[in-house]
């Protein structure tokens, strides 16, 4: 008896693939921004309360896929850094409150004498106190580093060069 | 008295006629030669020895310089054995019915294992003897080469052969410090003879000054070169061995793992590297210099005063045999101050761990009773172990004190009759105690070369250890069709049970196999040497006609996956574990991969979504999001044959079902083997097939199967009893 799974062809990735809705970023508007949700427009037609999120919120920010109000996909932008400037600027300005991950600028303090670390750091969000357990740090593959506080906020580094040699000191500590 | 785990002699291969009981030289045939000669811990019920020999034409077992028993290997079909509590019983399956031939204690078993294996090379395998005693002589000079204590010695000095100018640089730096701090004591002596009680020569006062303060620099800078170079050396002799023993593990079959405790290797890697690198980098050097020292020393003392001298050594003898028996005993109460210790740690982390018994059942004051207990006794411990050191230092101390004591009075006497110097008298006591401390030093440092030898031991074990598994010299890469093949395979994991039994199995390329059957079948193990995680001892396994010692094992991990019960995942993030699949992945295929293993939408629900980071093992997902992670991963693989180990039994109902549909994206198309114990999981495949101790005893579809009336209809009819009594009484019901 011939097996009905011979007959059914191996389905690769590459077919699967093609499934995919990748979105042409000169096809897609976003008109307005609410707090988290925007309108937009994706091949020629509306939709409101689309809900963006990143896929790869630290190592591919600039990945985004599009849900809409019941959570159906609508679509994956693979750089929406390719808008136009209009509806880039309208997207950040959601997507930085989506994702609000202050970006370490300075560290000034750390107190690293309590079971609980307590820092006082210069982010692009303004100067915060914060208290993190000693295990708090994560690397990324591409380089940054991600802070985590007690109440799960996350901070991030950029680039540990760019940090001053006194907040890199503090950082050798406990990263 | 029979010494428990004596494993020097325990076995003996290829033994000498001397090496043997008396009675076996004499019954030796022509052309017998004896292979191995094994002793017992039990000898008839008791703690005692009787000894097995196994010659290249019989198995013979020796009590009391006597034969008792004798059988031919040409009779024996097998041996096997039988475990107790406390002993095995090993036997021998004959044309004339089963013969016991000899017991052991369970601490014996590891080396009877080896025996047993043998004896069923010859028998069971039949595997002609010119072979086995040409393997078994390499095998035995291989063990006798590396064994030695001197090859250790000089393979663990090895391992820092490129680094011997760190070394040259250290231990020339240690020696020339040692010969600089010798000097002071004679500076000394110049300053009381020549300066302070003449009372002259002032310019002389500054240059002893100033040369003592020089010294004094030299040796701090000295100091902290020696301490860079001592580090650099320490870091590169440890990152070497680490990483010769790491990549060494990764190239180890499962056999392997199975024989050693994953705390066993750990502490090989973590504590016998450390002790090796302390001991090269430290004790050894330590032991060239306080051998030069003591011989320097004892030069100059003797220059001094050969009398003074001669007392000087009086507490070295006291010193060395007090320290052996202190060493003797001191084991034995710090072993049972540790033990205290660990009760103490036991009962606390009972108490934490299991606190919701505790509390459930109101046991908080017995609770508390055992602590104080636990803590009373290890505190009565210390003072034990303070009362037995002061039967020892004391002692030690007061012979030094004698020793210094007679050193100023009769030297003391000396200057007073002027036969000594003042300042000779005090540089040979400087002297003296600058002899004593290399001497302590280099007993300690012996100790140190004993346990670093230990472990050097413990770690050419894993150096050494034989690669089960690796790629045969003709081996090839191809793609893979998907068509398997299992003929007359027979495997066991210790060389008594046989967890496969001739085994053959045929699968065309995409049908999709259930494997079916009782826990200890075999069922896993079929699919385990499908991966060549081990090797199968007999038969052979094909994969489109080739056999899978002849395919590269780069192949077989690129084009065969396997989906286990429990998945473990990296301590890494999502898109890390999925990429795990193939290399160079792209965003788009990551997302493709968790799509068909229905794993997107719950990704793109956690905040972080792809890199999430999943935790220890996976600790931060629930069991079914595990699961179809490490299904993405197999789709990312694109695997040619897929093995589904029980994927779905750890699963409730909804996460089974959007699993099980994962699964079917998975497995379309590829050779599939599932393992189930849930038999409803099966409702697909083409065939299953039914094991019981190591064979395949049923093979068909569903429906065949049913109607053979055989283990699987009873394995069915067992797991839907309830059901086809609800079912029997609705056919009777409307029946009616």
């Amino acid at each position: 008896m011939q097996s009905r799974f011979v007959r059914e062809t191996m389905t690769s990735i590459e077919e699967w693939i093609k499934q995919l809705r990748i979105l042409d970023p000169k096809r897609v508007r976003v008109y307005e921004a609410f707090v988290d949700t925007v309108n937009m427009e994706i091949n020629g037609k509306i939709y409101c309360n689309v809900k963006p999120r990143r896929p790869f919120p630290y190592t591919h920010p600039e990945y985004i896929i599009f849900f809409a109000e019941d959570d159906t996909e609508l679509g994956i932008l693979t750089d929406y850094r390719k808008l136009d400037r209009m509806s880039r600027k309208r997207l950040e300005r959601v997507l930085k409150i989506i994702y609000y991950i202050p970006q370490i600028k300075r560290i000034i303090k750390l107190d690293t004498t309590k079971s609980r670390y307590e820092w006082e750091i210069e982010t692009d969000k303004g100067v915060v106190v914060i208290k993190t357990w000693s295990r708090c740090t994560r690397w990324l593959p591409n380089g940054k580093l991600l802070i985590y506080d007690v109440d799960g906020n996350v901070y991030i580094v950029e680039d540990i060069s760019k940090l001053d040699p006194k907040s890199r000191a503090y950082l050798d500590i406990v990263a | 008295m029979i010494k428990i785990g004596d494993e020097e002699s325990s076995i003996e291969y290829f033994p000498s006629t001397e090496e043997l009981p008396a009675v076996i030289s004499n019954i030796l045939e022509e052309n017998e030669e004896v292979v191995v000669s094994i002793k017992s811990d039990i000898s008839d019920l008791k703690y005692g020895e009787d000894t097995l020999v196994l010659t290249n034409k019989r198995v013979l077992i020796v009590r009391d310089n006597n034969i008792i028993r004798n059988i031919p290997l040409k009779e024996i079909e097998s041996v096997e054995v039988n475990r107790y509590v406390g002993s095995l019983v090993l036997k021998a399956k004959t044309e004339s019915g089963i013969k016991s031939l000899i017991s052991y204690t369970r601490t014996r078993a590891k080396y009877f294992e080896k025996i047993i294996m043998l004896i069923n090379d010859l028998t069971l395998n039949q595997i002609p003897y010119y072979i086995v005693r040409k393997h078994l002589k390499e095998q035995v000079e291989e063990i006798n080469k590396k064994n030695s204590k001197r090859k250790i010695l000089a393979r663990m000095i090895s391992f820092a052969k490129p680094f011997w100018h760190l070394m040259v640089a250290t231990l020339a730096l240690m020696m020339f410090s040692t010969i600089i701090g010798l000097l002071p004591p004679y500076l000394m002596k110049i300053l009381i003879d020549q300066v302070l009680v003449p009372q002259k020569n002032f310019h002389l006062l500054m240059y002893i000054v100033l040369g003592l303060l020089s010294i004094n620099l030299t040796l701090t800078i000295l100091g902290v070169i020696n301490g860079y170079l001592s580090l650099k050396l320490n870091q590169s002799l440890t990152y070497r061995i680490r990483k010769i023993l790491f990549e060494k593990l990764q190239r180890l079959s499962l056999a392997f793992y199975d024989k050693y405790s994953t705390g066993s290797l750990i502490s090989r890697i973590v504590d016998d590297v450390n002790r090796v690198q302390t001991f090269l980098t430290q004790s050894l050097g330590l032991i060239i210099i306080d051998i030069t020292t003591i011989a320097f020393i004892g030069v100059i003392l003797f220059s001094l005063s050969s009398w003074l001298s001669l007392i000087a050594l009086i507490p070295i003898p006291v010193s060395y045999i007090g320290t052996t028996i202190y060493r003797k005993f001191s084991r034995r109460y710090y072993h049972r101050l540790w033990r205290k210790w660990s009760y103490v740690i036991t009962v606390l982390t009972e108490n934490i761990t299991s606190n919701i018994v505790v509390k459930t059942f109101g046991k908080e004051k017995d609770m508390f009773k055992k602590f104080t207990r636990s803590l009373t006794e290890f505190i009565g411990m210390n003072f034990s172990v303070f009362k037995f050191e002061q039967k020892f230092w004391p002692a030690i101390g007061f012979s030094f004190t004698i020793s210094s004591l007679l050193i100023w009075w009769i030297g003391g006497l000396k200057v007073l009759s002027g036969e000594l110097s003042l300042g000779s008298l005090t540089a040979f006591t400087s002297y003296m105690w600058r002899f004593y401390q290399p001497i302590n030093r280099l007993v300690n440092n012996l100790r140190v070369l004993q346990r670093a030898t230990i472990s050097g031991e413990r770690i050419f074990e894993i150096i050494d250890a034989d690669l089960e598994v690796k790629d045969e010299d003709d081996a090839q890469d191809f793609e893979f069709k998907g068509h398997i093949e299992y003929k007359k395979v027979w495997f066991t994991y210790d060389g008594i049970y046989y967890a496969l039994r001739n085994v053959n199995l045929k699968v065309k390329p995409g049908e999709h196999i259930g494997i079916v059957g009782p826990s200890g079948s075999g069922k896993s193990t079929l699919v385990k040497l499908l991966l060549r995680l081990y090797e199968p001892q007999r038969g052979d396994i094909l994969i489109d006609g080739v056999k899978i010692n002849k395919i590269k094992l780069e192949a077989i991990k690129r084009q065969v996956a396997i989906v286990m019960q429990n998945p473990r995942l990296f301590s890494a993030s999502i898109a890390e574990n999925i990429s795990l699949g193939k290399e160079n992945v792209t965003l788009e295929e990551i997302i493709t991969a968790a799509k068909a293993a229905k794993a997107h939408d719950f990704i793109m629900k956690l905040p972080e979504a792809y890199d999430t980071h999943v935790g220890l093992n996976g600790s931060r997902l629930s069991g079914g999001e595990r699961q179809r992670i490490a299904i993405a991963a197999a789709i990312l693989k694109n695997p040619k044959i897929l093995i589904l180990d029980e994927p779905t039994s750890a699963l409730d109902a909804i996460t089974e079902e959007e699993v099980t549909e994962a699964i079917d994206n998975l497995t379309r198309g590829r050779t599939t083997f599932i393992i189930a114990h849930r038999l409803s999981t099966l409702r697909n495949v083409d065939k299953i097939i039914v094991m019981d101790r190591g064979g395949i005893v049923e093979e068909g579809t569903h429906e065949e199967l049913m109607k053979k009336d055989g283990l699987y209809k009873k394995l069915y009819e067992s797991q839907f009893k309830g059901f086809l009594k609800q079912q029997k009484k609705v056919e009777e019901i409307v029946a009616k």
